[in-house]
């Protein structure tokens, strides 16, 4: 039985900030729990698609329903506390009498196996008797995560990572094993756990999962005391950065967020099947303007990631391609501990055999990743500079003794990116945070200069520390001008620098730009409001680029 | 009030009025007579030319500020005068000599509660009902989410932390009047067997107290200790200013722990960057305002410090109560 034992568990993560002990935590638990116990665990604590049984916001109605209780005093404690799931369970505190019920534990399985799912089969009114009745029967201790578990939405700064390393300690595993095992769908159930913690590696367990990514660090300067050649430089893609995996005959495409999404991109895989070879390659998925031959804007790439089983007209209007980067199988042949020349050597011979067996639509969807060969380290500045011009955003930078490990390891690929485009911009309005951020306005919205008026151009809430975000949020209380709801407008006085990747037309936005990645990068408390940009001037950063 | 003209107390930019006695309460500006519900900094200002509490207050209040000042003191219940209005102190269980003030004058009664809370505290006297006609009410914690535990819950939970961690030195950071005294008693009500250091901040109102004849658990002062001290396994009483303070660093492999009433938001929480926070109060906390005003019988109320936009919006809707907003005057 382990609600409580689960209960107690997030309790202790969430109170620790240390790594060490986190792992420390994770390893007891799993050690003295059951494997079906563990393997929800491991799906709640990991679980990005959590399932989610109840919006927060009918957890909410249902409360006020139940209880009789105004939904306004909800949504105001809302804005201090940021999280549905925790508003409701501060507030039963006031509904639910003392210990005089006989309290039962509850195991998760029989949680999110049975009870929860029968919720959505249940009519309005049952569905209320069956919340209630879950509500009043839980000890007062353990709501936080019943509730947490109803509304889908459990964050405790616990990583896949983290879970990672406290099992291949609990084992004695190597990591890069569990890492493994843990890719791709982890369905619970007794099996999966026991799969998970099994000291055996059988060969052919892994067969159906992508393996863990190799990440690329942040550029670092001392690289540039070793010899240009060293290193293998490709462009930085802004796309989906996905591994292709044909194993048996069937083709799967997976992301580095570990989706599978076979399903939105039938093309590919009808193309990907002709190919007589087994493997895993890993690439970036990208939608290509082939026209200019440049790829198109991410928002597009969503658009299409997004659309499961699109229609031949969106396939021609928005064109996939896949990039090669690197080779991590071959026809069963695991290639990662081989060095990166090898690997991109065998990728480039096979790649050549397959497009010159096949037919040509293979060729306009399966693409390589050009190398690109600069001298000197003042040709990669110079190469870095002008990215921007085939629709890249910098420099892949790898080195060619490096074999392919799981994560960020230090010294195996660096992304070394383009300065970034700045507009300094008018703070207008304001919006209160949620989760960590609740009570504060930290959703910030910017504006620029058009015939002496401001105009919205940016949203960001990313970029200013801690004081910072305090220091804004007791401004923008007291320079207020109106307020709607949980936006409030600002007397335009504040001005701050912000960077963004890329900027783009759009229909959708008064302005008329649209940017990518916004974020606050300094607050320029040494500008006054007439010295911000101007629209103009960011059009003229979009043709420019 | 609705005609504005016969408000016994306004709010003026210095703090709480009343202008037939010419009096201030807890002005935040040097002002010519104050009375003080309590000692706390926040609710006290240095250059006033007379001031007014109970003793209690006005011997902790000497002791903060280490100087004379001009401060007549009476017990409570006791009833003076000043011209003409009848004054006197009744105790709001906020921390010691912490008093609801009480204004009469021509058969209508105004109660200021000041900091107030209802639950038990050993540290001090218990909150007094007062009955009257208007109250002024703190609304600090005014939103149904703040519940407050016990106290010995909370205690239990920290000695629980501190005797878990035996490896580490639990250091927590908690107001140096009032609720370190407070936790101290209730810690000492717990099975804690480790030291105890204090602040020298916390150990002077310790002192203070054990002078007004309040127990308080002993603990070593920190300052007294010598360089080679092992503090693991002991606890170390902080105000929570010297939070990543330097003097920090001086030791090794800590857990730190903040206690307050904003602690049962985990939001706040996290962003407080504590390991650890509990959540104890020494504020009425949403039960305990409405429980204040009904039993006060009062028909009007005021809320004072704090969230006050959904207590006026709950009120107005049961309509069972009149709710005022003060008027801002000059």
């Amino acid at each position: 039985m382990s609600l409580k034992k689960f209960s107690e568990l997030f309790i202790d993560l969430d109170s620790c900030n240390s790594k060490n002990k986190k792992i420390g935590i994770l390893q007891n638990y799993f050690y003295s729990n059951e494997a079906l116990e563990n393997s929800w665990t491991i799906y709640l604590l990991t679980g990005k698609k959590n399932k989610r049984f109840i919006s927060g916001r009918s957890l909410k109605s249902l409360f006020s329903e139940i209880y009789e209780y105004p939904l306004w005093l909800i949504d105001s404690c809302y804005l201090k506390v940021g999280d549905s799931a925790e508003v409701i369970t501060l507030l039963l505190r006031n509904m639910i009498p003392g210990k005089n019920i006989k309290y039962q534990d509850v195991s998760l399985d029989e949680l999110l196996n049975k009870s929860f799912p029968e919720l959505s089969i249940l009519k309005e009114d049952d569905k209320k008797l069956r919340v209630k009745e879950i509500w009043e029967n839980i000890p007062i201790e353990n709501l936080l995560v019943i509730n947490k578990i109803l509304t889908g939405t459990f964050r405790v700064g616990v990583s896949i990572g983290l879970i990672t390393k406290s099992i291949a300690k609990l084992i004695n595993l190597d990591e890069a094993i569990i890492s493994h095992r843990l890719m791709g769908d982890f369905i619970p159930s007794e099996e999966s756990y026991k799969l998970l913690i099994d000291k055996k590696i059988n060969p052919s367990e892994l067969n159906y999962k992508p393996y863990p990514f190799l990440l690329a660090n942040t550029f670092e300067k001392r690289i540039i005391d070793k010899s240009i050649n060293d290193f293998q430089f490709e462009w930085k893609w802004d796309g989906i950065r996905i591994q292709l995996i044909k194993r048996s005959g069937k083709v799967s495409i997976w992301t580095r967020g570990q989706d599978l999404v076979n399903k939105s991109f039938p093309e590919l895989v009808e193309q990907i099947s002709s190919i007589k070879d087994n493997f895993v390659i890993d690439g970036e998925l990208l939608v290509w303007d082939f026209k200019q031959n440049l790829p198109l804007n991410f928002s597009l790439l969503q658009k299409r990631m997004n659309r499961k089983a699109p229609s031949r007209s969106i396939q021609k209007s928005l064109p996939i391609i896949f990039i090669a980067y690197d080779l991590l199988e071959i026809n069963g042949e695991d290639q990662r501990d081989s060095i990166l020349e090898i690997r991109r050597n065998t990728l480039e011979k096979h790649l050549y055999n397959w497009l010159s067996e096949s037919k040509e639509e293979l060729s306009n969807i399966f693409k390589i990743s050009d190398l690109i060969y600069p001298k000197n380290w003042e040709e990669v500045e110079t190469f870095k500079k002008n990215s921007r011009d085939n629709g890249t955003e910098g420099l892949v930078i790898k080195n060619k003794k490096s074999i392919y490990t799981p994560g960020r390891k230090k010294g195996l690929w660096w992304k070394y990116k383009v300065d970034p485009m700045q507009l300094d911009a008018v703070l207008i309005y304001a919006k209160g945070g949620s989760g960590i951020r609740a009570g504060l306005y930290t959703d910030y919205s910017f504006a620029l200069w058009k015939d002496g008026e401001l105009i919205k151009f940016a949203s960001a809430y990313s970029g200013l520390n801690n004081t910072e975000i305090k220091e804004l949020d007791r401004w923008i209380r007291k320079n207020t001008i109106e307020r709607f709801g949980p936006v409030r407008s600002v007397r335009p006085e504040m001005v701050f620098e912000i960077s963004f990747e890329n900027i783009q037309i759009s229909k959708r936005h008064k302005s008329g730009i649209a940017v990518r990645f916004p974020r606050i990068t300094k607050w320029r408390k040494d500008k006054l409001i007439k010295d911000a940009d101007t629209l103009e001037n960011a059009q003229k950063l979009m043709l420019n680029k | 009030m609705t005609e504005g003209i016969t408000d016994l107390i306004k709010y003026t930019s210095s703090g709480l009025y009343c202008e037939v006695a010419d009096v201030w309460i807890d002005p935040n500006k040097p002002v010519k007579r104050a009375i003080i519900t309590h000692a706390h900094m926040d609710h006290f200002t240095l250059g006033c030319n007379e001031y007014i509490s109970t003793y209690e207050t006005a011997v902790i209040i000497k002791e903060r500020i280490g100087k004379e000042i001009n401060i007549k003191t009476y017990d409570y219940e006791k009833e003076f005068k000043i011209n003409g209005i009848k004054i006197s102190f009744h105790p709001s269980g906020h921390i010691l000599g912490s008093s609801q003030i009480k204004f009469s004058f021509a058969e209508e009664i105004w109660l200021i509660t000041g900091d107030y809370k209802r639950q038990k505290d050993e540290t001090c006297k218990e909150y007094e009902i007062v009955k009257t006609d208007y109250l002024i009410s703190e609304s600090t914690f005014g939103l149904p989410i703040f519940k407050w535990d016990e106290p010995q819950k909370t205690a239990t939970d920290i000695t629980k932390w501190v005797n878990s961690s035996q490896e580490k030195t639990s250091i927590l950071f908690c107001y140096s009047l009032g609720k370190a005294q407070r936790l101290l008693n209730e810690i000492s009500k717990t099975n804690f067997i480790n030291n105890i250091y204090t602040h020298s901040s916390i150990y002077r109102m310790n002192n203070c107290y054990k002078k007004l004849g309040i127990d308080i658990l002993e603990t070593k002062k920190l300052e007294q200790t010598k360089n080679n001290t092992d503090f693991k396994g002991s606890l170390i009483l902080l105000p929570p200013a010297l939070n990543k303070s330097s003097s920090l660093k001086n030791f090794k492999d800590i857990q730190t722990g903040f206690a307050s009433g904003w602690m049962s938001i985990r939001a706040l929480r996290k962003r407080s960057g504590y390991d650890k926070g509990f959540s104890i109060s020494d504020h009425a906390d949403w039960i305990a305002i409405l429980r204040t005003i009904k039993e006060s019988k009062a028909k009007n109320v005021f809320f004072h410090h704090g969230d006050s936009e959904s207590l006026n919006k709950y009120l107005k809707e049961k309509n069972s109560i009149n709710v005022l907003e003060f008027e801002y005057k000059k």
